[in-house]
This record gives structure tokens, C-alpha cells and sequence, in this order.
């Protein structure tokens, strides 16, 4: 029997997966991009905020297709509702808003429809794409090859790729298989839950609640959700509570400042996942594999979001490896480290900075300093003179 | 943490909002995943060490010990 030969296979359309699809096959590989589920983005494990600057960056056209609501800025607030409010239609009048001739900040996609559209560019660019396709597991063959074994529908197939490409999110097994240190840390993995409600009111801002006492650990946080819906949510670290996030948002519902606010909502749909507030990976590639998106950790440890990271991830490796594949070289794991060194320069190396500003507030002991120092540095991160604005 | 009893785990269907945190969390070698993207609950887990309850959104996974550990697969 012969199998299907490939340049590249890719575990996982999400956000990562396929921009490295449509990049890789845009250039002329014989790519294939799989993905298990049967309607990408669901069940929803995210909000979907998204900057227009991370789309227009990772040439994504915008497309009403996905998007929900436009963004224009941010209210940051303490524990107690103090807020600071970093609104661009303020700010830069001339430049944000509704109104024709200017532009959001950014905006809240529904992932099902962006993951959708996303796979829509990757197959577009001549990457073949199939559904309900599990990744089961890959093997090194000698002639420096490997051999990708899936599952589709209910046919056990194998292919023969040059490079697997593990974009497979947080619950990442291609790391494993490659025996890579993908465990993350309990202390650095956030318990999300959210809800999408109506009867909320918002204001085309991003807005995100600090304090122990809402979400020890994380922050809450509520979005536009668009046709006047809200996404109201948050993540604890379980080691600095011992109730679980449906207890926290429950009491932020009816208890916190908001809880007027909240009075009269009604939930539509319901929502989670671990959100990581922790470090890259160290090692993010092996023989004839690399892994980009979340399966690599490539999520801001300050904010969680990870869909910019993860379309920028995308870029680097499409581009490292379309050059890559041209040299012929081996693809072994010492020649793949170039992958990580790109990405090093152009991301990472923030966001071990990032990572480590977050790990010093952690550290902090006494629980009214922590909040402070995270309601600052959340405020200055969104600041428009934040170094890290771009990521 | 290898000295622990192994547990079998249970989830409750209807509270689990397939996230899977549980997953994420898993120190697990690879694979150790159910038909619906939660850890499995099909083999004991010999690491027990109840990471997966802990970081549940909705708490909804509980476990029982095995102590005939070989014997279950
Ligand atoms: C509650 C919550 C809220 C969030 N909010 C935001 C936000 O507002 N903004 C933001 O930027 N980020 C947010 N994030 C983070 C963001 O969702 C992720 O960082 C982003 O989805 C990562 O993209 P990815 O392509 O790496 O992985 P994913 O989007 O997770 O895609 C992985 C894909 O791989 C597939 N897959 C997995 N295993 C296999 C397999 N074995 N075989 C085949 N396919 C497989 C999955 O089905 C999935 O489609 C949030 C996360 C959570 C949990
Ligand atoms: S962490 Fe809980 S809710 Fe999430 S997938 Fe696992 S069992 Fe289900």
C-alpha cells in the first residue's frame, strides 16, 4: 500500500494551524491540515478578543463573516470598581470610532465563524483540509521521512509527511509524543468560565476586573458580544482558592459593584477552558516536528489571549519552514531550532519578559499589594505607550 | 507521587462543559483522553494526582480508588 505523501501535516486548525497551512501552501507544499472536529471553534473555549492590528499583521482580511462586535478600548478596574478607562475614540478621535473614514482597536469574533474562515483561507491557498480527522500518532522513518498516522471518520490512515506540525492548543498531544516538557504548572493554569448573557449593557470596551476577592489569580471580565449580548467571565488559579470558577463568577454576578449592573441578565450560552498564564515552551521543536500556537504555550502570560500569538506563530513558522523545505535539508531536530530562534526574536522573547513581570506579582505575599500591582500593570499594559502593544 | 493508590475517575456528563482543562493539566504520557476530549475514564490513573479536579471549571470529575491496580485495564 502506498500513503499519501505530504511536505507538511498539520494537527489542529485553529487560529495557529491555519495560518501555518495557508502560508506553507501559498508557497507551493503539499500541505494537509486536520482537524477532529466537526465544526471548527466548538464548543467555544474562548472570548475571541482579537486587535484589528493582529489581523491586518497575519493577513487576515476582516470580514463581517466572524466578527461580532468592534473594539475601541479598555477599562481596567480595581477590586473596589475604581477604573481607568483607555478608550481610543478619546484618546485618538481622529483616528477610532464608528463613524466612516475610522477604525476599532480591535474586535470580538465568534471563534466558530473566524476558525472557519481561517481554514476557508488555508484550503483557498491550496492546503487540503479535512474534518473530523483525529491525529493518532507519528513515527521517524529512515529515509528521514516521518509516517503520521490519523484517524478519519472511521478509517485508520497513514501519511508520510517531511515536517508534522503540532498546532493541537493547550491540550497539546504532539508534544507528548515527541516526548517534549509540555506539562504546565497548577499555579500557571487559569479555571476559566464564562457565560453569554443579554440584558447587559456595553460600550464597544474590553473591560477587565482585577482583585483577589472577584478572581484570585486571573481577572474577570466582560465583552460586547455584539447584537447587545455580553460575555461576562473569569479564571482562578485553583491553588489560591478553594471554590471553583462557577462558585467565583456566580458571587461576581450577584455580589460584586456590577451586581446591578448584572440584575436583570440571562445566560445564553456557557463556556470554559484553562487559560495558561505561564512561559513558552522551552523546546518547541524535535526531529522532524515543530509546534506553534498554544500546543507550543505561545500565550501572553499577562493577558492569556493567545489568537494574535497564535496567527503570528502561524507566520513565523509557514515562512521558516517554506524556506526550510526549499533547502532540503534534513529535518531533524537540530536543524528545526531555527523555527524557535525565529520565533525567539520576533515574540518570545517578550513574552518571557511578560512572564516574568507576572511571576513577580504572584510572588507578592500580601494580597492588597498583589491587587494594586495587578491593576497597574494591567492599566499600563493596555496603555498606548505599552512596549508590548503589539502582542 | 507514584507511591499513591491509582484511581479510576468519573465524570459527571452533564455539568462537564467540554473544555478540556482537564487535558491541559494531565501529566500523563499521551492519550490519556476519553471519546469526548476529557481525561480518560476508561484505565486508572497510577499518578493520582487530582490535578484534573482541581483545575475543573464546573468541578464535576470525582474518582474512585483502584487497589487491585493491575488487574483493572
Ligand atoms: C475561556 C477562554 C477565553 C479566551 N479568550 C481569549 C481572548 O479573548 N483573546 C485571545 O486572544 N485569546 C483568548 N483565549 C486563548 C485562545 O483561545 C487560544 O490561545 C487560541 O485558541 C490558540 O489557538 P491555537 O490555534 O493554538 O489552538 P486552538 O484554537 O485550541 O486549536 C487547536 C485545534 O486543534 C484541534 N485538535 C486538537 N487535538 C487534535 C488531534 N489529536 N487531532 C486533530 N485535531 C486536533 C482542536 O480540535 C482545535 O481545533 C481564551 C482562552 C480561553 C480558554
Ligand atoms: S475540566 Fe471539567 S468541564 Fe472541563 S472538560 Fe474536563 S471534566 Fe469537562
Amino acid at each position: 500500500m502506498t500513503f499519501p505523501e505530504y511536505d507538511v501535516v498539520i494537527i489542529g486548525s485553529g487560529p495557529a494551524g491555519a495560518t501555518t497551512a495557508r502560508i506553507l501552501a501559498g508557497n507551493g507544499f503539499q500541505t494537509l491540515l486536520v482537524d477532529k472536529r466537526q465544526e471548527l471553534g466548538a464548543p467555544i473555549q474562548c472570548s475571541g478578543a482579537v486587535s484589528r492590528h493582529a489581523l491586518e499583521e497575519t493577513g487576515v482580511p476582516i470580514s463581517t463573516e466572524y466578527i461580532q462586535e468592534a473594539i475601541y478600548g479598555f477599562g481596567i478596574y480595581n477590586q473596589e470598581g475604581r477604573a481607568n478607562f483607555i478608550d481610543y475614540r478619546k484618546l485618538k478621535p481622529d483616528e477610532y470610532g464608528s463613524e466612516a473614514g475610522k477604525k476599532p482597536l480591535g474586535f470580538v469574533v465568534d471563534r466558530r465563524r473566524f476558525d472557519r474562515f481561517l481554514l476557508t483561507q488555508a484550503e483557498r491557498a491550496g492546503a487540503e483540509t479535512w474534518l473530523k480527522t483525529e491525529g493518532l500518532g507519528y513515527s521517524l522513518l529512515p529515509n528521514g521521512k516521518c509516517e503520521v498516522r490519523l484517524r478519519r471518520f472511521n478509517e485508520e490512515i497513514k501519511v508520510k509527511a517531511r515536517v508534522l506540525i503540532g498546532a493541537d492548543g493547550l491540550q497539546s498531544q504532539v508534544g507528548r509524543w515527541a516526548g517534549l516538557r509540555t506539562h504546565i504548572k497548577i499555579t500557571e493554569l487559569a479555571s476559566c468560565l464564562q457565560f453569554v448573557v443579554d440584558r447587559v449593557e456595553t460600550d464597544g470596551l474590553l473591560e477587565i476586573i482585577t482583585g483577589h476577592d472577584w478572581a484570585p489569580g486571573g481577572y474577570a471580565w466582560v465583552f460586547p458580544k455584539g447584537h447587545g449580548y455580553a460575555e461576562i467571565g473569569l479564571g482562578v488559579i485553583p491553588t489560591l482558592t478553594d471554590k471553583n470558577a462557577q462558585w467565583h463568577l456566580d458571587r461576581f454576578l450577584k455580589d460584586s459593584f456590577f451586581k446591578d449592573r448584572f440584575s436583570d441578565s440571562r445566560i445564553l450560552e456557557i463556556q470554559g477552558g484553562g487559560v495558561p498564564l505561564a512561559s513558552p515552551l522551552r523546546t518547541q521543536y524535535a526531529d522532524n516536528l515543530i509546534l506553534v500556537g498554544d500546543a507550543a504555550r505561545h500565550v501572553n502570560p499577562i493577558t492569556g489571549g493567545g489568537i494574535h500569538t497564535a496567527l503570528s506563530g502561524g507566520i513565523i513558522a509557514g515562512k521558516f519552514l517554506s524556506q526550510f523545505l526549499l533547502s532540503g535539508e534534513e529535518p531533524s531536530k537540530e536543524n528545526l531550532k531555527g523555527y524557535q530562534d525565529a520565533w525567539l526574536e520576533k515574540l518570545g522573547n517578550k513574552m518571557w519578559k511578560l512572564y516574568e513581570e507576572k511571576t513577580a506579582i504572584f510572588k507578592l505575599n500580601d494580597k492588597a499589594e498583589r491587587d494594586q500591582k495587578l491593576f497597574e500593570t494591567m492599566s499600563s499594559y493596555f496603555h498606548p505607550e505599552s512596549e508590548y502593544k503589539k502582542i | 507521587m507514584s507511591s499513591k493508590t491509582p484511581v479510576l475517575f468519573q465524570i459527571g456528563w452533564n455539568a462537564c462543559i467540554n473544555c478540556g482543562a482537564c487535558v491541559a493539566i494531565c501529566p500523563q504520557e499521551a492519550g490519556f483522553i476519553s471519546d469526548f476530549d476529557t481525561i480518560a475514564v476508561d484505565r486508572p490513573c497510577d499518578i493520582a494526582c487530582m490535578l484534573c479536579e482541581d483545575i475543573c471549571p464546573v468541578t464535576t470529575i470525582t474518582h474512585t480508588e483502584v487497589h487491585s491496580a493491575k488487574a483493572k485495564k
